[in-house]
């Protein structure tokens, strides 16, 4: 047992300052935003909202922002610790295999008796188990906040919100890992990573304001994880799979090139 | 006989470069294998070649019996690589990256990491990152050694050691060699080669220029000498050294003193000081640049010979 899965193991471990770092920006996040609603729910936010023109609290996603479930979504999931765990993914994704190898430190790992296959896959892993971690701590103080700040979330909504919130920067951050994997350019899986999660959430705003451009959902995995409200209505299972089949997709193309090419030391 | 290391016509380009061209090598089972030759000669292109880190072009290449590419982690497992710019940014201590290391090659003997990290007089307890780069390189040099690989391929394996830290890696070379390990190194200091090789191939633009033994290389070594005499008698030492067989470039700053370069053994010159009385005498170890000079300089179809030194090389001081 003590020698199952050493990469992984070691990626964690290499990794537990920048987990200590998120978790802590999270947690702030979450304790500033979560707690404001109650002082707001009160207000005239509403009347305030239905008076800014439909076009703008579409694209800002504040059509519901008077319901916990709203307003939670719009502050947190949609925004905020969207942005959050965008960015630590991709960076993570990133810096597992491109930035290892401009560091010139993959090459003593290669060197060694693992495959690159099980390189990829096991800090890969590694990614997952990271984000799952932010994603507990995000659920866990959502819910410890639920009934002193009055959201009346309900306790499965939230998992499924936060599974779709760690599906979906788990995406990104595999687009980032398998440009990298292929490339072997930090620069260049960082921005692919970034083009994804930016893009999409561009693509979810211009299409929930132009309707001739509303087929740019379909594309969007922004749009994948949050169309159908999970905070509101549950796990979101076509969303969730889209999700998914982009990740598998990314690390397959990663795996498959990565195997054949040249690594730099 | 079988070679741990054989490589035909291997050729290998990074886009428009060419490191590779057409490199023929066979690493005897059980000896001590050397390679020198200026930057960029290949050497360090064949040594990610027999790691499969890098995927050769076209040609032959056979380690341990199998392809690299085929023999994937289980070949890995029976080699021990140290990189030849070997990186190391982890915060974590040095014993707990060999422990992981030590995994991910399997087979480590117990206590085998402190007794060679205590023959190195390497500290297990520090932050990896904060090592200097000769505590790095002792580092990357158990982390080769550690799982007592049947093939050694070490880049460059004393470079930014201190002499008393060689000497004992030349130790562990002998004494891997004496258990069956095979030891493929590299390096642009003769001396190392001389001390530990048995064979040494000198490289030259990615292919093989001679393979000679370390008992030719030696012979056909070139020497910096510069002696001094007490004696008045200077017209004659000069008139005798410039007679001497592998003498050339012949300097005389003052008529006791002279200096030269001095190619094949030292005997007939040492015999020829004998007459004087000798004040100073120093021969300058032969590096990579002087010794070999000559052979990089010849067109590659000719034998090597002992050429003569070229300006370039008699500038030295």
């Amino acid at each position: 047992m003590s020698n199952a899965l050493p990469l992984f193991r070691r990626a964690l471990i290499e990794s537990w300052r920048s987990m200590i770092a998120w978790t802590l920006g999270i947690a702030a996040a979450l304790l500033v935003y979560v707690p404001l609603f109650s002082s707001i729910s009160n207000t005239d936010l509403q009347a305030l909202i239905a008076n800014l023109p439909e076009a703008l609290v579409e694209t800002i996603g504040y059509t519901n922002i008077g319901t916990g479930a709203g307003y939670v979504q719009s502050t947190f999931f949609g925004l905020i610790g969207f942005a959050l765990f965008t960015i630590a993914s991709i960076a993570w994704g990133a810096a597992t295999i491109a930035g290892d190898e401009e560091n010139g430190t993959l090459e003593l790992t290669l060197a060694h008796a693992v495959s690159r296959s099980q390189v990829v896959l096991e800090r890969g892993l590694a990614l997952l188990v990271r984000l799952l971690w932010l994603g507990i701590v995000a659920a866990a103080l959502i819910l410890l906040l639920n009934v002193p700040a009055g959201l009346d979330l309900e306790v499965v909504n939230v998992l499924a919100a936060t599974t779709m919130l760690v599906l979906l920067t788990l995406s990104t951050g595999s687009v980032a890992l398998a440009v990298g994997a292929v490339t072997g350019r930090r620069g260049l899986a960082t921005a692919a990573g970034a083009v994804v999660a930016i893009g999409g959430y561009a693509a979810n705003a211009i299409a929930n304001q132009v309707d001739d451009l509303e087929w740019l959902h379909t594309i969007s995995p922004y749009s994948w994880a949050w169309g159908e409200q999970p905070l509101m209505d549950g796990l979101d299972w076509v969303g969730f799979a889209e999700l998914l089949a982009l990740t598998l997709v990314a690390l397959a193309i990663g795996l498959a090139v990565f195997a054949r090419r040249d690594v730099d030391g | 006989m079988t070679d741990a290391v054989r490589t035909e016509a291997l050729v290998k380009r990074f886009g428009r470069t060419t490191a590779l061209r057409g490199l023929d090598l066979a690493v005897p089972t059980g000896s001590i294998f050397g390679v020198i030759g200026p930057n960029g000669s290949g050497k360090t292109t064949t040594m990610r070649v027999v790691l499969d880190i890098v995927r050769p072009t076209s040609g032959r290449v056979e380690v341990l019996g199998t392809h690299p590419r085929q023999g994937g982690p289980a070949l890995r497992r029976r080699i021990g690589y140290l990189p030849g710019e070997l990186k190391l940014e982890s915060r974590v201590r040095g014993g707990d990256l060999l422990t992981h290391l030590a995994r991910i090659s399997g087979g480590v003997p117990q206590n085998e990491i402190t007794d060679l990290a205590d023959r190195l007089h390497l500290d297990l307890n520090r932050q990896v990152r904060t090592l200097s780069k000769g505590n790095k390189q002792k580092l990357g040099i158990v982390q080769a050694f550690m799982h007592r690989p049947d093939l050694l391929v070490l880049d460059e394996p004393t470079s930014g050691l201190d002499p008393l830290v060689q000497q004992q890696v030349h130790e562990l070379l002998r004494e891997a060699a004496g258990h069956g390990q095979t030891v493929f190194l590299s390096s642009h200091v003769l001396s190392e080669v001389q001390n530990t090789a048995t064979e040494v191939a000198i490289l030259r633009e990615g292919r093989v220029i001679t393979v000679n033994t370390v008992e030719e290389l030696r012979r056909s070594a070139i020497r910096r000498v510069h002696v001094e005499i007490a004696d008045a008698a200077a017209p004659a030492l000069h008139a005798l050294l410039i007679s001497l067989p592998g003498v050339s470039n012949l300097v005389e700053p003052t008529p006791t003193s002279a200096t030269l370069s001095l190619s094949g053994d030292p005997d007939s010159l040492v015999k020829t000081l004998a007459h004087f009385r000798v004040t100073e005498l120093t021969v300058e170890e032969p590096d990579l640049e002087q010794s070999v000079l000559g052979l990089y300089e010849t067109p590659l179809s000719e034998a090597p010979s002992e050429t003569p030194l070229s300006d370039t090389a008699a500038d030295d001081e």
